[in-house]
Formats: structure tokens, C-alpha cells, sequence
């Protein structure tokens, strides 16, 4: 059973009224809504057992600049990202592996390339980067920068 | 005497040191019935302690560094380091990403390099009888 | 008493697999207890790569993610791009794209079961079906000049174009591979050696597929009724008529049957578009500079859903692009899909995911 985006969106901010969740439009078919870190758990439950959005594509973790932002892209017919902004300093999450047992990689690389962390989840072993990789985070805008100069 | 049988019969090693898959089916490639390199003596071999040639492909990222150098290390004397691809030829399109060393050149010593993203397999076959040649 | 326990390791180097990655299994006797794998091999950081290209050379960069499916890598970026930039691309360009994924999608399926039957040790299988798959990749050397690389599209359509010989051509070529892929799936259905190793094998039920957001044919073969090409179409899939195929048993052998049924509704699928071809311009002029903006692009690749998500801040080059792959959705599962599975069974639990590391490693 599908339900329309207007109606989940209702229903989150009914189910969470102290918080604004600010939504817009992204291309392509794509709705964003803007979620707390510290009650993103809560959020994605909610999408979970009441609107059947189990379907986490994957997380994008990006840097603009100003702090970091990580995307979280579920799909149901339509498409539906969480925005989770955090600052360069102590960026972390709870992980939602308890929930989604498979956002385990995406939570992984993201710690890896931009150094997020995810509570809870098992970050000892390296994932992408090799053996003899330094601690530089690859994603970060300052890694890349640096690359240019070199 | 040695070095015709050896040429006859050239077995070889495949690894992919970081590649896209592009050049690793057109290797695979050369076993299927429209190449059939098995009529020029080339079987394709699972271990390094039965191969001669070792076929590479990919750029060498770092990861693979050492398992590289340890396998090239089990094929026993004499042997031929043969690169298929851009990548493994200089990096191709990954040259300057961190995590990649460059070309094959860059960890062993190559012995033939077959340019082309991915290298055509009539290219391969070329390179393989041109290393029979230079064998005899 | 002394433990039965041991340490298999399976890669980087295999002659399973043909690309590096290393599985560790922890074996009792003949049964795998746990498995653990290290990736990273083939990892060319090419999201930071993208970074430090501009929009064109980031094509050529994201074909190269993986030699099997580019031609859908790229189709997804440059959906994105011309997203970003407001373009509607011409349709007979559309539809020409769609032909390039729908013949990738049955040389990719014909080369993974080829691949399954040589791990299995039935090489006859491998002969056959690369044969075969040979007719394909002559009709996508004639429309694009590459039989693996393609590199047919460019921001804003595509760079070559087919005229009606060409296309009767490509139709005549279609009809030699009717005999041979209709052989290879009553081979699938009825070969008693091929069933005996694959059923009952890797089992994973759609409750796991769910859990663990498992995309593609190893998804519908464990029952999730999903497939992008219907349940978010794009031009030219809302004019095209294909059945999903779906399956309930779970195991390798459903996966088998699965690719082997999507192979033959993409031949078909094949010969829609070209008879729809429409008439007009194969591309439409695009800006180098795109304007600020971020675009999440889906697709159905061969072996599932492929997400791209592209930041603009308004230069030539992308700001950010993510790229999220099929097979990490699967490789995720392997751990469990190998619990208790006995070594014999091990390449076929393997083959059974199609695994395309360079697609996960990036």
C-alpha cells in the first residue's frame, strides 16, 4: 500500500510537532526533508512501520564547505531524502543498523571518507581505503584542496 | 628445445590489480569458441605456481600492492609480465587518484603492454604471439 | 579437544573471481560458520576523481566504474546532468539509450551465467553462453564502435545514430540470438546437474531482501515485485510493455531462471524500440557550466537499482557525486547467505549474487 508524500509529510509533523521539518523539491521526483540528527532514529522508524519506506537506497555524506550534510535517499515509487546537517566537529549520528541492517556500508564508507560517526556502529576494520592509508578523510573539502596544490 | 615447448604452451595467470572489468572479459573472452586461444597452447590457470606469463589488468591501487608482489614472487622463473589496458599501461583515466599507484610499470618489471580501454582481444592474441616470437 | 575450525581465505587472487576481494571463511569440517570480507581492491576513489573533472570528462571517468554496465553508469550521470541543466533530450535519443541498456542488460546476464557455469565446473555452459554473447556484442560495436566501452552519450543525447539498414540489421542479428538464449533457459528450467547445484542454495527470504534493501534480480528472485524500468519509468519505458520477472524460491537457481527470463524480454524490448524509433535529432547543444543545484538520478542497471546524486555549485566541474551501485546491496548479504552453507556450495553462493566489485569499490 503506497501512500501519497502529502500524507506522510502530514504525518510526520503531527507525529513530531516540536520540530520544523522543513521540506522542498529536489530533482529529479525527489522530496527533502530537513530531520535533526538526534531524532532521525525516531524519524525513520516512523517511515518504517507506518508507511512501509524500508527502502533506503543509500546515504550520501558531503562536505559544502560549511559543516556536513548526509542525504538519506529512501524510494517508495517516490523518492524521499532526509537531510541531516552536523558540524565539522563532533559529526555523529546514532547508526541505524538495528533498523535497517542494511545501511551497514553506507554508514561505513561515510565514517571512512569523511569521518561521521555513527553510534553504535563497528568502524575498527578499514572498509575502502587501503591498509597504508594515512588519516586524511578523502571527501573532505580540505583533502582535495590540498590535492590541487600539491 | 625447452624454449619451443615453452612457447607452445604458454599458460597464464589473469589478475585484476584494480581494474573496471572492461579487459578482464575480453580475456575471458579469448577462451570462448569465437578466439579460442587454446589452439595457440594459452590455457588460462588458476595458480601462480602453474602459470608463465602473468596477465595484468587494471591500475595497481594500493590496496593490491602487496598481494601483487607476492604473486608475481610464486610463478616460477622464467616468466613474462604481459599489461592488457590503458590502466595498467599508465593508470588511464585514474592517474593522480590517491589510492592508485599507476601503471603495472610502476611494481614489477612488464615485458609487453597492450594499450586500449578495454584492449581489443584480437590486440591480446597479437601480443601473445608476438611474446612466442621474442620467446623462441 | 582440539577445534575443527579453519581459515579458508578465497581471494584477492581466485580463480573464482575475477576481480579482487578477500573473503575469509571461517570452515568447521565442511560447514562455513562466519564469513568475513575486505574490499577495497579496486577501489580508485573515483567520486573524489569526478571532483577534479569537469562535467564531460566525468562521463568517461563513470563508464569506467565498471566495464560491464558503463554504458548504464553513464546513462544515469548524464540523465542527472541534464537534469541539472534543464535540458529535455530528444526522444529518438532516448529510445537509442534504451537500446544500448536493454543490450547491455542481456550481454551482462549471458556473461554472468557463463561465469556461474564455469565456477560450477560445467564449462560447457561457459562455452556456450559467451558464444552466444558474442552476437551482442557485435550489434553494440556496430551502434556505437566499441564492444565494451561505448562512450555513445554525451550531455544532452547521444553521439551516434542508426538508419534503417542499420536497424534491419540489428533486427536480423536479434533473430540469431532467439534460437540460442531460448536453449540456454530450457537449459536453466531442465538441466538436472545445473538445478542439483544451484536450489536450495544461498537462500535469502524477501523478509532479508527488505531488511538489507537488496535491489535487481536477486531481489525479484526472492519475490520484491520492484523494477525501476516500470515502477519509475522514464522515456522511452512509459511506451514499452515488458513483464517483470519475479520469482518466490530464493536460491540460485530462482536468480538463474530470473536473468535468464530478463534476457529474453530485453530482446524483445529490444525490437519495440527499434520499431517505435522515432524520427529527429539524436542530441541537443548543453552549457559546459552547470548551474547550481543537486539531482538524485535512478536507474535499473543489470543488477539493480544504480543511484547517482550530483552537487553543482555552478562551476565546470561537479561539486559532489555519489554513486551507489547494485552490488553493494547484495554483497552486504553474503555473510549470511553463507552461514551453514557447506564448501562445495561455496561458488555457487558466489556466482549466485553476480558480483561486480569494481562496481562496489568505485
Amino acid at each position: 500500500m503506497t501512500h501519497s508524500l502529502e500524507t506522510i509529510l502530514e504525518a510526520l509533523q503531527a507525529t513530531f510537532p516540536a520540530l520544523s521539518l522543513d521540506t522542498r523539491a529536489m530533482l529529479t521526483d525527489e522530496t527533502v526533508i530537513s530531520v535533526p540528527g538526534d531524532v532521525l532514529t525516531e524519524v525513520v522508524g516512523e517511515l518504517i512501520e507506518s508507511f512501509d519506506f524500508y527502502h533506503l537506497t543509500t546515504i550520501t555524506g558531503l562536505d559544502t564547505g560549511e559543516g556536513l550534510v548526509l542525504l538519506y535517499h529512501f524510494w517508495n515509487i517516490h523518492g524521499l531524502t532526509l537531510y541531516v546537517a552536523l558540524p565539522y566537529t563532533e559529526a555523529r549520528v546514532p547508526t541505524l543498523t538495528e533498523l535497517i541492517p542494511g545501511v551497514a556500508m553506507y554508514e561505513r564508507e561515510i565514517h571512512e571518507m569523511l569521518g561521521v560517526d555513527f553510534t553504535g556502529l563497528e568502524t575498527s576494520a578499514p572498509f575502502l581505503l587501503p591498509d597504508d592509508w594515512d588519516d586524511t578523510l578523502p571527501l573532505r573539502k580540505q583533502a582535495v584542496e590540498s590535492e590541487d596544490e600539491v | 628445445m625447452v624454449n619451443w615447448a615453452r612457447r607452445k604452451s604458454l599458460w597464464v595467470l589473469h589478475y585484476n590489480s584494480g581494474g573496471c572489468n572492461g579487459c578482464d572479459i575480453e580475456i575471458l573472452d579469448l577462451l570462448t569458441p569465437r578466439y579460442d586461444v587454446e589452439r595457440l597452447g594459452i590455457l588460462k590457470e588458476a595458480s601462480p605456481r602453474h602459470a608463465d606469463v602473468l596477465l595484468c589488468t587494471g591500475p595497481v591501487t594500493r590496496q593490491s600492492r602487496d598481494r601483487m608482489r607476492r604473486i608475481y614472487a610464486q610463478i616460477p622463473a622464467p616468466k613474462w609480465v604481459v599489461v592488457i589496458g590503458s590502466c595498467g599501461s599508465s593508470g588511464g583515466v585514474f592517474q593522480g587518484a590517491p589510492s592508485v599507484m599507476g601503471g603495472v610499470d610502476q611494481l614489477l618489471p612488464v615485458d609487453m603492454y597492450v594499450p586500449g580501454c578495454p584492449a581489443r582481444p584480437e590486440a591480446i592474441i597479437d601480443a601473445m604471439a608476438q611474446l612466442m616470437e621474442a620467446i623462441a | 579437544m582440539k577445534s575443527d575450525k579453519m581459515i579458508i581465505p578465497i581471494g584477492p587472487q581466485h580463480p573464482l573471481l575475477k576481480e579482487p576481494i578477500a573473503f575469509t571463511l571461517t570452515v568447521e569440517g565442511e560447514r562455513v560458520m562466519e564469513a568475513g570480507m575486505r574490499m577495497g581492491y579496486v577501489h580508485r576513489g573515483i567520486e573524489r576523481l569526478a571532483q577534479e573533472r569537469s562535467y564531460v570528462q566525468t562521463i568517461h571517468l563513470v563508464e569506467r566504474v565498471c566495464g560491464i554496465c558503463s554504458h548504464v553508469h553513464a546513462t544515469t550521470y548524464c540523465q542527472g546532468v541534464e537534469a541539472l541543466l534543464g535540458l529535455e533530450i530528444p526522444p529518438r535519443a532516448q529510445y537509442l539509450r534504451a537500446l544500448l541498456c536493454e543490450l547491455e542488460r542481456i550481454h551482462s546476464h549471458l556473461l554472468w551465467l557463463g561465469v556461474l557455469g564455469k565456477n560450477l565446473g560445467l564449462d560447457t555452459i561457459f562455452m556456450y553462453a559467451w558464444r552466444d554473447r558474442e552476437i551482442v556484442l557485435d550489434i553494440m560495436e556496430d551502434l556505437s564502435g566499441g564492444r565494451v566501452s561505448h562512450a555513445i552519450n554525451v550531455i544532452g543525447g547521444v553521439r551516434s545514430d542508426v538508419d534503417e539498414a542499420h536497424c534491419d540489421e540489428i533486427l536480423r542479428q536479434l533473430d540469431l540470438l532467439t534460437e540460442p538464449l531460448a536453449r540456454l533457459v530450457g537449459l536453466v528450467e531442465h538441466e538436472r546437474t545445473l538445478k542439483a547445484r544451484t536450489q536450495n542454495v544461498g537462500h535469502l527470504s524477501l523478509e532479508q531482501i527488505r531488511r538489507y534493501c537488496v535491489v535487481g534480480p536477486v531481489a525479484r528472485a526472492s519475490g520484491l515485485d520492484v523494477d525501476l524500468r516500470r515502477d519509475m519509468p522514464k522515456a522511452p519505458y512509459t511506451d514499452l510493455s515488458f513483464k517483470v520477472i519475479t520469482h518466490t524460491a530464493g536460491d540460485v537457481w530462482a536468480r538463474t531462471l530470473v536473468r535468464m527470463q530478463e534476457a529474453v524480454e530485453s530482446v524483445r524490448l529490444c525490437r519495440e524500440i527499434l520499431a517505435q524509433l522515432p524520427d529527429g535529432p539524436i542530441s541537443v547543444k548543453a552549457k559546459r557550466r552547470v548551474p547550481p543545484g543537486e539531482v538524485v538520478s535512478r536507474a535499473e542497471a543489470p543488477r539493480g537499482e544504480l543511484i547517482y546524486y550530483i552537487r553543482s555549485d555552478g562551476s565546470e566541474k561537479p561539486a559532489r557525486l555519489k554513486i551507489r551501485t547494485p552490488t553493494l546491496t547484495t554483497l552486504i548479504t553474503l555473510p549470511e547467505q553463507l552461514r551453514e552453507v557447506n564448501m562445495a556450495d561455496v561458488p555457487a553462493v558466489l556466482s549466485g549474487v553476480d558480483l561486480c566489485i569494481a562496481c562496489a569499490d568505485r
